[in-house]
């Protein structure tokens, strides 16, 4: 599913190179749970990013379901990534001003699905999270773990084959934290979607299938 | 989609109350001083758009260029439209209007008033100016000599509610009958009257009629379709030239005809001499055009930074966007229509403002404009895209700036309003300075109009206009003049009595004088007033050489002259004391058999005085005693027990002329009435300066707060390094206060420029002093720093633990 091969970022600082990722070669197949540890400017969210098309490598090339991303047009890179790739945040990153309902809705806004399909896919993904109850409350109304769970079904929505996230409970305790990593285990299992989370604890690393461990910007055989 | 942007829109709104307040008040304020000033500007070019065919009007008026005066001229020599009319084929007809103040003694039954206002016409004049008709016939009408057409208006007045036409009615005592009834005049006619009388009834001798010289007229011509209005002009202009040559008398050079087209009529003869028409001042329409625009500009740059400053705020939201699938298209789009929809809000309230505060606006400018974007589809529409297209031009910018955000730098808390949006900072900056030397300019503006104001209002005209009061002779109070004049005196409330024609700020003759000398006689013009022994003492004038008329030299009556300082130099004399005992003659205007023409010297010099408005110099002015002409009188009463020698008067007046009414004036009624433009000028730049300033202050409150909250984190630190709520509030206020600085300087030339131009049409002004300047720059000042101050005195009083932690 995904292929990346010689990636190099780096900032280019008073003549000096200063590298970020370096020579990352990665191969990740479809169904697979992975986790990348590393200590902090290891440049594990640099690659997430990467990986999820928000940020590009300063060399290399990305193959995504068979594509080449960078020499696709902007137009259907954006394309491909609104199809299949979800993103869960440390810091949830919901909307203030929107509802959980609203929240969860906008990314089929954006893919102009009808208003009727909408309706149902939202309330049945509500249903499927136990969070009817919630979805006329506002962010600011909920628990962190509360957050968090919006946010995961805010990125599952769209039926992304591929789910990216960030430190997803690194705002979280322990509690809120294990429910969450039930919840992508289950995703994983039952669904077969691809997740590739970047974490901190040795815990959360676990759930996943294989773990990439990285340091200065390379990957630790 | 749109429902969840609308949503999104209508919380951040609500969620931020008072930034929004400010942003949708100070839009408000902006659009409702355009609509304001927009609705006086359209109503101002509405003048004579109704007339039909009226293209193809044009009235002539006269370039004067002579040494006293440079001025364009309304008033016309009867002959240019008997000319045109013969001999140019282009000209399809004209029509001519007496030069003529237009009061007359109505008199019908018991209803007896003067009527002011009134025309003398010739017979053409319903054919060139179609009016409507409610009774008669306007193409016969005009016909005979004692006939006259009256407005509605006066036809109730007088015959209540019967048909007036073909009934008779006392005009002076003379009995015309009446052919004709107008619908109300349309209040965008150029001309105002109540009456009109044919040319016939005038009673001036034919030969007057084929005169060159004798410009006591105002020419319409209506040209042909496809006539070329240049070409006919430069013909006229030959014409008069050829005929200036074959006068040999002549030896100043003639005054050009120019056509102006009828729609240039209302704005285009500001500064006319001898006009009759109902005046705007085209420049000052333009200049508040120009201010409507800057305000605009100003409460639209205040969107532009408000809406710029709020989006960082909302980076997150673009960001969570973006990452959601959020193309930059639809992000542009979103936030573009956030602020049409702002936009909206603010013209519906602009609008409502405006129909509030339009009552006023009509009373202010005497006008009768209606404004209802409801009942009237065209001007709703118009307002409605004005709002539409207000917002996309406010909103672009902002949009563009929001949808380039990159999203994982906005998500991972990295400020947008950091590095990499330091030219939307920047930006932010200019539009400040726009904003504020739009400011400052209006500021040092209205200080120098508000100057100028005051001393046309101040000035000394060298007489004294308070307490005069002035009316025109009428019934036999000529015969008895003397005797008039002695009953007015035995009041103690009188000062002194005078009598003539020609006061300060009236009607004023002007006419050729004559210095003989050996060779050649040398002609000038004058401005003649035909005066009394009491003139002087009267007008309080001051005689700096020479002396007053005095009964006690018997020669005065028909040999002495006085003259005006400025006469000393345009006759050549040098000096008021060189000037006494110099020839003078006169061509007496109702010539007697023994001598037509008046030879005496000049008895005295006075000191210049204004008899004119401040808007002209003062030009030559020539006084002489001439008992056959006796048009006004003015009394100088004293102010104490004013109502009763104004009453006094009034009696005496009875018992002289019982037949007419009484009728008085203030004689500096009139000198007020020369600047009421300036007045309302100078009213409508207080009211504007104002409100740019209030905007640009409500912008600057805001984009202060905004500030203040980005560098909530920056602040806290200070503090917990040390730093005291004075460094604090240094550091906030300088960023803005530099901009202010740099606007002011900006102004400065600027201002100098404008001012100096306007101040050029006066010949009597202030100077553009410079602590004008200093006093505008301070104005901007402290009204920023008090703005600007509030928001960092309060950001750096925050304790920096509560601070720090939100972050």
């Amino acid at each position: 599913m995904i292929t990346l091969k010689n990636i190099y970022k780096w900032f280019q600082s008073g003549g000096q190179r200063n590298f970020i990722l370096k020579d990352i070669n990665l191969i990740i197949k479809e169904g697979e749970f992975v986790s990348i540890m590393g200590p902090s400017g290891s440049g594990k969210s640099t690659l997430l990013n990467i990986i999820g098309m928000l940020d590009l490598p300063s060399e290399g090339t990305y193959h995504f379901m068979d594509k080449s991303v960078y020499d696709l047009k902007e137009k259907h890179r954006a394309e491909l990534y609104k199809k299949n790739i979800g993103f869960v945040f440390q810091s949830y990153h919901l909307i203030d001003e929107l509802t959980v309902y609203e929240n969860i809705e906008i990314p089929l806004l954006y893919q102009d699905v009808k208003k009727a399909d909408r309706r149902a896919i939202v309330a049945d993904m509500l249903d499927r999270f136990s969070i009817v109850g919630k979805k006329d409350l506002f962010p600011s109304q909920l628990s962190g773990g509360q957050q968090q769970l919006v946010g995961i079904v805010r990125a599952l929505i769209a039926r992304p084959k591929l789910l990216l996230a960030d430190e997803p409970t690194g705002n979280l305790n322990s509690k809120q934290g294990d429910d969450i990593m039930d919840v992508f285990q289950k995703l994983n299992d039952e669904e077969g979607v691809t997740i590739i989370q970047v974490t901190h604890s040795e815990k959360n690393a676990a759930y996943g299938k294989r773990v990439i461990h990285l340091l200065d910007g390379q990957v630790q055989q | 989609m749109f429902r969840n942007y609308l949503k999104t829109a209508l919380r951040n709104l609500l969620r931020y109350k008072g930034f929004s307040f400010i942003n949708i008040a100070s839009l408000s304020i902006g659009i409702t001083g355009c609509l304001i000033i927009g609705l006086f500007v359209w109503d101002e070019m509405q003048y004579d758009k109704f007339i039909k065919g009226g293209e193809n009007i044009f009235r002539i008026y006269q370039q004067r260029s002579n040494s006293s005066t440079n001025s364009p001229s309304a008033n016309t020599p009867p002959m240019l439209a008997t000319y045109a009319q013969q001999n140019f084929p282009e000209v399809d007809f004209t029509s001519r209007l007496l030069m003529w103040n237009g009061k007359m003694l109505f008199e019908k039954g018991d209803v007896r008033s003067f009527e002011e206002k009134g025309l003398i016409a010739d017979s053409t004049f319903f054919k060139m100016f179609p009016l409507k008709f409610i009774s008669g016939d306007s193409k016969t009408a005009m016909n005979a000599p004692a006939s006259i057409i009256i407005t509605e208006e006066l036809a109730k007045k007088y015959f209540g509610n019967t048909d007036p036409v073909n009934q008779s009615i006392q005009l002076e005592k003379e009995s015309f009958i009446v052919k004709g009834v107008l619908a109300h005049i349309p209040e965008h006619f150029h001309l105002d009257f109540n009456y009109v009388i044919p040319m016939s009834s005038s009673g001036l001798p034919p030969e007057r009629m084929l005169s060159w010289g004798y410009n006591q007229f105002f020419t319409y011509l209506r040209l042909k379709n496809g006539s070329d209005p240049k070409g006919l002009e430069s013909k006229l202009k030959d014409v008069v030239i050829k005929k200036a040559a074959e006068d040999p008398d002549e030896t100043e050079p003639p005054s050009l005809p120019v056509l102006q087209p009828l729609s240039d009529i209302h704005l285009g003869s500001a500064n006319f001499e001898m006009d009759n028409a109902k005046r705007g001042n085209g420049s000052y329409v333009k200049g508040l055009s120009i201010i409507a625009g800057f305000v605009l500009l100003i409460a639209c740059f205040n969107f532009i930074n408000l809406a710029t400053a709020r989006s960082f705020r909302r980076a997150k939201e673009i960001g969570v966007r973006k990452v959601v699938g959020a193309d930059r298209k639809q992000l542009i789009a979103q936030f573009t229509g956030e602020t049409i929809l702002l936009s909206i809000i603010a013209f519906v309230i602009a609008v409502i403002a405006t129909m509030l505060l339009l009552p006023m606006l009509n009373s202010f400018t005497q006008k009768n404009i209606s404004f209802n974007p409801l009942t009237n589809p065209f001007l709703g529409l118009s307002i409605f895209l004005a709002a539409i297209v207000i917002g996309m031009f406010s909103g672009i910018y902002p949009a563009l700036v929001m949808s380039g955000f990159q999203p994982i730098k906005v998500l991972k808390g990295l400020k947008a309003g950091g590095n990499n949006s330091g030219s939307s900072a920047t930006l932010r900056q200019v539009l400040v300075i726009v904003q504020f030397t739009l400011s400052a300019l209006l500021i040092i503006c209205t200080i120098i109009v508000y100057k100028q104001m005051n001393f046309l209002n101040q000035k000394d005209l060298g007489f004294n206009k308070e307490q005069i009061v002035y009316f025109s002779v009428r019934g036999d109070i000529q015969k008895n003049y003397e005797s008039f004049k002695n009953e007015l005196n035995r009041s103690s409330g009188v000062v002194s009595v005078t009598g003539g024609y020609g006061l300060p700020g009236d009607q004023l003759a002007t006419d050729g004088i004559i210095v003989p000398e050996k060779n050649s006689d040398k002609n000038f013009t004058a401005i003649q007033l035909l005066v009394d022994h009491d003139y002087v003492k009267t007008m309080g004038l001051k005689i700096v050489a020479g002396r007053d008329f005095s009964r006690n030299f018997s020669t005065d009556v028909a040999e002495g002259f006085i003259i005006n300082e400025a006469a000393v130099k345009e006759l050549g004399f040098g000096s008021p004391v060189a000037a006494l005992g110099q020839q003078l003659h006169w061509e007496k205007w109702i010539p007697d058999s023994i001598n037509p023409i008046k030879k005496g010297k000049i008895i005295g010099v006075v000191k210049d005085f204004h008899v004119k408005s401040l808007h002209e110099k003062v030009g030559t002015v020539v006084m002489h005693i001439y008992p056959e002409v006796l048009v006004k009188m003015a009394v100088k009463v004293k102010s104490d027990n004013l109502p009763a020698t104004i009453q006094h008067i009034k009696q005496t007046w009875t018992k002289f002329a019982p037949e007419f009414p009484p009728d008085y004036n203030f004689l500096d009624e009139n000198f007020a009435a020369m600047y009421s433009a300036e007045n309302k000028l100078s009213t409508l730049l207080w009211i504007f300066t104002l409100m740019a300033i209030f905007i640009g202050c409500m912008g600057l409150f805001s984009l202060a707060a905004f500030s203040a909250e980005q560098k909530t984190k920056e602040i806290g630190i200070r503090k917990v390094l040390g730093a005291s709520v004075f460094n604090i509030t240094t550091l906030l206020s300088k960023s803005f206060l530099k901009p202010v600085f740099i606007s002011t300087l900006l102004a400065f030339p600027i201002a100098w420029w404008l001012l100096k131009n306007w101040l050029e049409n006066y010949p009597y002004r202030v100077s553009v002093s410079w602590w004008v300047f200093a006093l505008a720059a301070i104005a901007a000042f402290v009204i920023a720093c008090i703005t600007v101050g509030y928001q960092a005195i309060k950001a750096a009083t925050t304790n920096p633990v509560k601070s720090l932690r939100t972050e």
